[in-house]
């Protein structure tokens, strides 16, 4: 293991007892579209160092582009990374190949954004919630029917419902028949992408409270990636925020909430409206000038100082890293705690 | 649907069965198609969801506008031509001189949306409707675009309708709240009075199945079973009963009626959360 001795990153903090994933440096650039002849390069994940507690949920949240699903996927390996290391247990990810690989694939496990697209219309439900067991060699026949219909039953399923196809369920339906996939196969840690953001307002809480029940039946873990900031800080015990490929911020959920470090984990606080008129009426959004940078082209040193209200010289000149300002809490930032 | 209906904008083979629709003291729904055309264009502005779909990507955005100004007849050309910067600027385009020329796909999604706003309050409309307008943009982006809508909307002394599925924008920009489900006005009323004593159940929990951004320790989200009714398969008598936890046999068979529960406040209910005892403990069963 390449613990460095001064523990200062969020991949590296002393408070977690029991890290299940460990994010080392992890970079994925992406070639920009524009030709073979376009040396443009995406910086979509640059230098991310994180840490997943055992049996935690770590919220990931930023807005859209910011590179917050690509380090989901680079993290379950759907994507290789470009530089840096991934540690699931003590076990370097990066660098497993072949058997090793597909073995770790069981115990990781992703739900998607889009339930629509992520199931198969021609496959009955029984084939998608089954058909991790049969590429792993787990388990055919009567056995694997039998786990179908208890996963189904777990996620709040009719069991009898197994020989009808994705179209004949709702989107809140679908959302479950892709969570039944995704614990099939018994997995210890879930990458959770915007599991909840299509749909309708009144299905959403029937997810977040499954997922929650989920997580405390089957001692899981997860990383709940998200662009809302109230979803992600409700079922998440810590958090981090990401912007333009970098994490800005990192701490548990109640003392971000109390106390924002970051100038843009505040700005994101501020922007979020609250379902009470009294509040709304003195609450003061900060709002930011212009839009969000390209990752193509993201801007020197600090990549949020184009659009913070408190940047200085120093922030266009001087990267600030992601250092440890309190127990158990990250920010990048030269003036933490100042906005 | 209500928001088009209000415009006529009904796509075939839909259309207004019966009703009316008052503006002012003239009824939309008997209007000629150019009594309609006036309303539209001159009274009324409609700002959608998705700014993309609502522009053309093959006119530049200062065009598109002085067109709108110039197709209701209110501004000459050559007045809607002076009048694009000045709009661009009023929704706060950053160095609106150099994007007039620009091409929709120029924009990022919030400037986009600032750019139908521009079109839609070139002509210094008395009705704003905004249907979803901050629903495809980032939560920093639909701050200052909400922001603009209230300035706006105050500048112009416009009424806005404001069409969404966010309980939190209601409480941020609007005076008084109307709660549909399954084509029905199920409660109505001033949105404090909405929010701080909903009556209907449906209003009730939608507003505890949100987390708050500022919820201090965590408490579990009011779930709402099952899901929304087919509008071709709607059940009998309340069309909420299915999936309200709170129901009597009287929901079962009779629809009810939209009563005043409070002075200004009506709700479309035969139980209404006062008279229900301890909800937070009933509806997590």
């Amino acid at each position: 293991m390449s613990t460095p001795a001064a523990a200062t990153t969020p991949a590296t903090d002393p408070t977690l007892k029991n890290p299940l994933v460990r994010v080392v440096d992890l970079v994925k650039h992406f070639p920009a579209a524009g030709g073979l002849l376009s040396r443009n390069i995406v910086h979509a994940v640059d230098g991310v160092n994180l840490a997943i507690e055992q049996g935690e949920t770590l919220g990931l949240v930023g807005e859209s582009g910011c590179g917050k699903s690509t380090l989901g996927r680079v993290i379950v390996r759907l994507l290789p990374a470009t530089s840096g290391h991934l540690y699931y247990k003590d076990t370097d990810l990066t660098a497993l190949r072949g058997e090793k690989l597909r073995r770790m694939r069981q115990e990781v496990q992703m739900i998607f954004q889009d339930p629509y697209a992520s199931l198969n219309p021609r496959m009955t439900v029984g084939d998608i919630v089954s058909e991790p067991l049969r590429n792993f060699g787990v388990s055919r026949g009567k056995k694997a029917e039998q786990r179908v219909q208890e996963m189904m039953r777990v996620v709040g399923l009719n069991p009898n419902f197994v020989n009808r196809y994705p179209h004949e369920f709702s989107g809140g339906q679908r959302q479950r028949i892709g969570i039944a996939r995704a614990l099939v196969l018994d997995p210890a840690f879930i990458v959770a992408d915007e599991p909840i953001s299509a749909l309708d307002v009144s299905i959403q809480a029937q997810i977040v409270n499954l997922l929650e029940d989920l997580q405390a039946k089957f001692k899981l873990t997860y990383l709940f990636i998200a662009h809302d900031l109230s979803v992600v800080r409700h079922i998440s015990d810590r958090v981090a925020v990401m912007y333009l490929g970098k994490i800005v911020e990192v701490g548990d959920s109640e003392s971000i909430r109390a106390k924002p470090l970051h100038p843009y984990t505040k700005v994101l606080q501020s922007s979020v409206p609250v379902p009470d008129p009294d509040l709304e009426a003195e609450r003061k959004p900060i709002l930011l000038r212009g839009d969000i940078p390209s990752p193509v082209n993201p801007p020197s040193a600090c990549r949020f100082h184009t659009r913070c209200p408190i940047a200085q010289k120093i922030c266009s000149e001087v990267e600030p890293p992601l250092e440890r300002k309190e127990n158990g809490r990250y920010a990048a930032c030269h003036f933490a705690g100042q906005l | 649907m209500t928001a088009l209906s209000l415009l006529r904008l009904i796509p075939e083979p839909g259309k207004i069965t019966s009703g009316r629709i008052l503006y002012g003291d003239k009824d939309v729904v008997q209007m000629t198609d150019e009594e309609i055309r006036e309303f539209r264009g001159n009274e009324v502005a409609m700002i959608f969801q998705d700014p993309m779909t609502s522009l053309n990507p093959v006119l530049r955005v200062g065009f598109q506008i002085k067109e709108a100004m110039a197709a209701h007849r209110r501004f000459t050309s050559a007045q809607a031509e002076e009048r694009v910067l000045p709009m661009l600027q009023r929704v706060r385009i950053p160095a609106a001189k150099e994007r007039v020329r620009d091409y929709p796909h120029q924009f990022s999604g919030g400037m986009r949306q600032r750019a139908m706003i521009a079109m839609g309050v070139s002509n210094e409309p008395s009705l704003l409707i905004a249907d979803e307008p901050t629903t495809a943009l980032d939560v920093t982006v639909q701050a200052s675009i909400i922001e603009l809508l209230r300035d706006l909307s105050r500048e112009l002394r416009a009424a806005v309708i404001l069409i969404t599925h966010n309980m939190a924008l209601v409480a941020s920009l609007c005076n008084r709240v109307i709660v549909m489900y399954s084509g029905r006005i199920v409660e109505e009323g001033p949105t404090r009075a909405i929010f701080k004593n909903p009556q209907h159940p449906y209003t009730w929990s939608l507003l505890r199945s949100m987390p708050r951004v500022d919820e201090v320790g965590h408490e579990r989200l009011v779930s709402i079973r099952g899901l929304p009714p087919d509008l071709s398969k709607m059940p009998p008598g309340c069309k909420f009963h299915p999936r309200c936890r709170f129901r009597i046999d009287k929901c079962l068979t009779e629809e009810p009626t939209l009563d005043e529960v409070d002075p200004g406040q009506y709700a479309r209910c035969w139980v209404l959360m006062k008279n229900v005892k301890n909800p937070e403990a009933e509806a997590q069963k």
